[in-house]
C-alpha cells in the first residue's frame, strides 16, 4: 500500500513537533531532578506509538475517502477501537517493564494534539503574506 | 478493617478507570460521522481530495485526544493511585 503524499507530509509534521516536544520533556526531567534512562526509554516507547497512530490514523482515513459512507464510518470506528487498545498495550507495558518510566510514555501521546494546537500559529507567521 | 480499606481504594480505583474509558467510544463514533461526511465532500468535488483528506486527518487527531486522555487517566488509576493511596491510608493508620 503506497502512503498518499498529503498523510506522509502531515506524519512527517507530527513526527518533527513529537520530536521536539520530547526534548522539551527530557529538559523538564532533567530540570526538576527526575530524569533517569526509563524516562529516555518511556519517552522513545511514547513518542514512536504516538507517530505511529498518527500515522496509522492517516492511512486509514486515505482508504477511508475513497470507500462508500458506511463502509468509510465503520473501517473509521474500527481503526479507533485497535489503535485505542494498541495505545493501553503500550502503557501497560511501560507499567508493567521497570525499563520505562509511565509517565514519560504517556505524556508523548497527547503530542499531535499539541502540534495541532500550535500549528494555527505557525501557519500565521509563515503564510503570513499569504492573506 | 484495613484489608476492607484497602479493598475499598482498590475497587473504586479499578470502577473510576472502567468509568474513564466511557470517553474512548465517542471519538470512534465521531471520527466515523466525519470521514462519512469527507466522502460525499469528495464526491461532490474530487478535486478537493488532498485538502479534504488533510482536515480530516488534523481533524481525527483532535478528536481522538479525548479517547488517549481517557486512556491515560485509566492507566493511572489502575497502576499508579492504588499504591499512592493505599501509602496515604498507612501513614494516616500510624
Amino acid at each position: 500500500m503506497t502512503i498518499d503524499k498529503t498523510v506522509a507530509k502531515e506524519t512527517r509534521y507530527i513526527a518533527a513537533w513529537v520530536l521536539a516536544f520530547s526534548v522539551l520533556m527530557q529538559v523538564v526531567f532533567l530540570l526538576i531532578g527526575e530524569w533517569d534512562y526509563t524516562v529516555l526509554l518511556g519517552n522513545l516507547l511514547g513518542a514512536a506509538t504516538a507517530v505511529g497512530n498518527f500515522l496509522l490514523m492517516g492511512l486509514t482515513v486515505q482508504k477511508a475517502v475513497a470507500e462508500e459512507q458506511k463502509d468509510a464510518a465503520r473501517r473509521i470506528r474500527m481503526s479507533q477501537s485497535y489503535r485505542l487498545m494498541m495505545q493501553g498495550a503500550v502503557l501497560i507495558a511501560a507499567a508493567l517493564i521497570p525499563w520505562f518510566s509511565l509517565w514519560a510514555a504517556a505524556v508523548p501521546l497527547l503530542f499531535p494534539r499539541f502540534a495541532i494546537m500550535v500549528r494555527p500559529w505557525f501557519d500565521k507567521h509563515k503564510g503570513g503574506e499569504d492573506a | 478493617m484495613l484489608e476492607l480499606s484497602i479493598g475499598i481504594i482498590l475497587g473504586a480505583c479499578a470502577l473510576g478507570a472502567g468509568c474513564a474509558m466511557i470517553a474512548g467510544i465517542g471519538p470512534g463514533i465521531g471520527e466515523g460521522n466525519a470521514v462519512a461526511k469527507a466522502c460525499e465532500a469528495i464526491g461532490r468535488q474530487p478535486e478537493s481530495k488532498s485538502a479534504v483528506t488533510s482536515t480530516m486527518i488534523m481533524g481525527c487527531a483532535i478528536a481522538e485526544t479525548t479517547g488517549i486522555y481517557a486512556l491515560v487517566v485509566a492507566m493511572l488509576l489502575i497502576f499508579v493511585a492504588p499504591n499512592l493511596l493505599v501509602n496515604v491510608l498507612m501513614k494516616a493508620i500510624q
